[in-house]
């Protein structure tokens, strides 16, 4: 007897009267269901259609860091203390005994060398928190480079660039906690942006750190922001996301069988809920190993925050890093005018980031004002197919990506042993010439890869019966499988198969429309077998 | 095959929906029996397998290990074997499938807009009639935004000038870090010393580096500015965004006469021979010269204050 047999016995006759022996997990949400009228909900939840593309597995493995966050981030709380009272360390950590310290930073120092299991949690911590943003990375570029983001997701881009704003405030005040000399000198400057800040600079960097820099407020402040007020927001913004992603069913990539108007793929349960439950627990994973294994973030070598120190070699977390090339590769430039000053850091700290941001924001917009293109869309481009797009979302990465290396372009002198200055002017160049030479050089690989016409090769076990001329045959209730799963119309096929695996070709398609071709294909194949149900 | 095409619409009653087929059902059981993958099986037993005894490494790691890692490695096995066995599990099962499922349409039809546009006009005449209503609480919600300015503002104290004046003053000892004065005549060249003014020890806009360079390598305005006796100190906070200027260098290359102070945030680099003019980097205005004299006892002392803000200024302090 099957798993899928259990579960669906036990029906209600039309009396109410529960005709079979109902299992216990059945009885408990049906005494739920029962009770608010969820009924078909559920049913028609487990019974939903997930299409399934190794691209489409970042936003989950975001959503599995998020909860290894929420986790490890509650045992930490447990510990940690948000303030900056100065007191004496005198843990086990013999290099800084004596030494005053903040009690963030004491307390952080017990969490690593006092609480047996403090610093694998910490580690995961701050590991989960670079796999979270950069999944949320990645799974932004598969949703740009496909086209995901039109219409009528445009809307549920703009929600996950909330949620990447949230994952980056998350992860900079996150960060900020330790009070350590890295993460104090980060604070430290991230004040200097806020004051340059025209007209009201001074004033919002007083009420955000309690006064002159550094004041004794910010650390006891930062706690509540990142730990609660913070969580919170990305919790509920993260339920629409899914909620959006529900209600709007998933794309999926063209194919045989797949239209404008269906979406072809698992059932969430059992299929698409086992992997996805895997994932989750293959992510956690990993990720108590990174913790077990890699030293994260070792405060007690940065030591303690110091107002008179500073270090070389200071680099932020990784996606700190853009912001961070954005202020050292900006030119000495700021502007005067009647006894006021418009700052470099207006610049290279606001504006710039700004620019990123809004371009981001701003996409879908930009695209369907340059195409002209208002339709809804549930089918995905391949990168190929959108040359224009593919090329644009490749320059902007590569002026993100210019950025980055400028966050650490005295790391790159030093490794390379150039001066620091002519790396900074290569890097300066770099970031005006390279988005327009690899939108080029994108574009034409593009248009290249799309009017190359050849076969594009699947695979599927399918299983095949000997005829009794010699043939094979399809068995008629795995034809329609078969054709959804990328193989070739039975005609084709005839001549191909000669073993239980079959190789084959998409049907050949119409690339006016190849909606269209595919539908009939599959109309004609219903017909041929007679699979038509 | 199974096809699910009942679009997903609320009206649609349970009783109607396309049944869990018999097809369906046998196509699950035919699938778990014919086509057993015995690998996936046999990996799946073997991550579980591992994954009962990540748990047990960890608890007894957790009690004879000096070290976290073991406990981490443990509880990682536990972890990803449950994981693996899953998707192991999972391939046995061989649960690819691919079912088709109608998309609904989200589009609403002109029936629908003009039925909302219809309801909201029926609430904004009921509601909108009374002009002076809706003025007034209109005018309630600015008036309680503004009450709540005041609790805003308790975060921080307003801006009195604390940015105008530091620690310096006139006749007021440098000191080091663990408080002795410097004297006038001790300084090796070309060598940084970290200062405050006496009694300030660690107070963050005071912040100084003290140097002393051969005296004719000195401008002529730094000079005028207040260096003696081939001393000279500045601001230690950066003018880019505010990070110590910690770096001292001498240029290898021209050892004679070039020396920079780099701060290590962004690599502004200051030239000290010449008033610490920016000449690399980000920062856009010199650190700020303390005007240096001599007590009588030979100590360093400042003449007076900074003439300028120090650090990272606002958009009025240019
Ligand atoms: C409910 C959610 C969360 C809670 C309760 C939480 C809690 C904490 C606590 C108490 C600390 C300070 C202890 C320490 O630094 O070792 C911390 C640090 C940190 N958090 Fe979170 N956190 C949460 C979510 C996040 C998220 C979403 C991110 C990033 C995207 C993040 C990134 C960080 C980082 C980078 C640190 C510094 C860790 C380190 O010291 O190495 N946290 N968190
Ligand atoms: S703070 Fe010194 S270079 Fe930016």
């Amino acid at each position: 007897m099957s798993v899928f047999d259990r579960f669906s016995r036990g029906d209600t006759d039309d009396a109410g009267e529960v005709t079979k022996r109902r299992g216990l997990v059945e009885r408990y949400v049906d005494s739920v269901t029962s009770r608010t009228g969820g009924g078909s909900f559920v049913t028609k939840s487990l019974r939903k259609v997930f299409p399934s593309h190794f691209s489409f597995l970042w936003g989950e493995l975001a959503l599995y860091s998020l909860i290894v966050l929420f986790l490890t981030g509650t045992y930490l709380t447990l510990f940690f203390e948000g303030s900056q009272e100065v007191v004496t360390y005198t843990g086990s950590h013999e290099p800084l005994q004596g030494q005053e310290v903040s009690a963030a930073f004491d307390s952080v120092m017990r969490i690593s060398f006092e609480v047996k299991g403090g610093l694998l949690i910490r580690q995961m911590h701050h590991w989960s928190a670079l796999l979270f943003v950069g999944a949320i990375a990645l799974h932004m570029a598969r949703v740009f480079f496909t086209g995901a983001f039109r219409r009528p997701r445009d809307l549920n881009w703009i929600v996950g660039l909330t949620l990447l704003l949230l994952a980056l405030a998350a992860g900079f005040t996150g960060y900020s906690l330790p009070d350590d000399l890295l993460s104090g000198t980060g604070l430290r400057i991230t004040n200097g942006i806020i004051l340059a800040i025209p007209f009201i600079g001074e004033r919002l960097a007083y009420l955000i750190f309690g006064g002159e820099w550094p004041g004794t407020d910010i650390i006891g402040r930062l706690y509540p922001v990142h730990i609660l007020l913070i969580p919170a927001a990305i919790v509920a913004v993260l339920s629409i996301h899914l909620a959006l992603v529900w209600r709007q069913k998933h794309t999926q990539f063209r194919g045989p069988g797949r239209t404008e108007q269906n979406v072809v793929g698992e059932r969430v349960w059992p299929a698409f809920a086992m992997k996805s439950i895997g994932l989750l627990f293959l992510t956690a994973g990993v990720l108590t190993a990174m913790g077990a294994i890699f030293e994260i973030n070792p405060v007690w070598l940065y030591g303690p925050y110091d107002t008179a120190a500073a270090t070389s070699f200071a680099q932020p977390d990784w996606y700190i890093g853009f912001l961070e090339g954005s202020v050292r590769l900006f030119p000495p430039w700021e502007f005067r005018a009647g006894g006021f000053v418009i700052n470099t850091l207006v610049f290279s700290g606001i504006l710039i980031p700004g620019i990123v941001f809004g371009g981001l924001f701003l996409a879908p917009t930009i695209e369907r004002r340059l195409t002209g293109d208002t339709a809804d869309h549930h089918l995905l481009d391949r990168p190929r197919d959108a040359p224009n797009r593919t090329a644009a979302g490749a320059a902007s990465i590569a002026f993100v990506a210019v950025l980055f290396l400028g966050g650490a372009q005295d790391v790159v002198a030093s490794t390379l042993d150039f001066s620091v200055g002519h790396v900074t002017t290569v890097l300066q160049f770099a970031m005006i010439l390279a988005p327009p030479i690899v939108f080029v050089i994108t574009k034409r690989t593009c248009v290249e890869l799309r009017d190359r016409t050849g076969p594009e090769r699947t695979e599927r076990r399918v299983p095949v019966e000997r005829t009794a001329d010699g043939g094979y045959h399809i068995p008629d209730d795995q034809l329609e499988d078969w054709m959804l799963a990328g193989g070739a119309a039975p005609g084709h096929f005839d001549e191909m198969a000669d073993h239980s695996t079959v190789r084959g070709k998409h049907a050949h398609r119409d690339e006016s429309d190849p909606v269209h071709a595919d539908e009939e294909a599959l109309d004609e194949m219903r017909d041929d077998a007679g699979a038509d149900r | 095959m199974t096809q699910f095409d009942d679009a997903e619409d609320d009206a649609t009653p349970v009783t109607a929906q396309r049944p869990v087929s018999d097809e369906a059902r046998s196509e699950w059981s035919s699938v778990a029996h014919e086509d057993m993958n015995l690998r996936a099986y046999r990996a799946a037993i073997v991550a579980f397998v591992v994954a009962v005894g990540g748990g047990l490494l960890a608890a007894i790691a957790y009690w004879t290990s000096e070290t976290e890692t073991l406990l981490g490695v443990g509880l990682a096995l536990a972890l990803g074997g449950i994981g693996f066995g899953l998707v192991s599990w999972s391939k046995y099962l061989d649960l690819d499938e691919h079912v088709v499922q109608q998309r609904e349409p989200l589009r609403t039809t002109p029936q629908q807009d003009a039925d909302f546009e219809e309801q909201v006009e029926v609430g904004r005449q009921t509601v909108g009639r009374r002009k002076l209503l809706v003025g007034l609480l209109g005018g309630s919600f600015v008036s309680l935004a503004i009450g709540f300015v005041g609790p805003v503002g308790s975060l921080g104290p307003r801006p009195r000038g604390e940015r105008d004046s530091t620690g310096w003053a006139p006749g007021r000892r440098l000191v080091t870090l663990d408080g002795s004065p410097v004297d006038l005549s001790s300084g090796i060249f070309d060598q940084l010393a970290t200062v405050f003014p006496d009694g300030m020890i660690g107070r963050d806009d005071s912040q100084v580096v003290l140097l002393r360079l051969r005296p004719e390598l000195l401008s002529e305005r730094t000079i005028d500015d207040g260096a003696l006796d081939g001393w000279v100190a500045y601001s230690k906070i950066c003018t880019h965004a505010g990070c110590s200027v910690g770096l001292f260098g001498v240029d290898d290359r021209e050892p004679d006469v070039v020396r920079q102070l780099v701060c290590p945030c962004h690599q502004s680099v200051f030239d000290p021979t010449d008033g610490a003019r920016p000449v690399g980097g980000p920062a856009t205005r010199s650190l700020p010269q303390l005007s240096l004299g001599v007590d009588d006892e030979g100590f360093l002392v400042s003449n007076h204050d900074f003439d300028r803000p120090v650090g990272p200024i606002t958009w009025d302090e240019g």
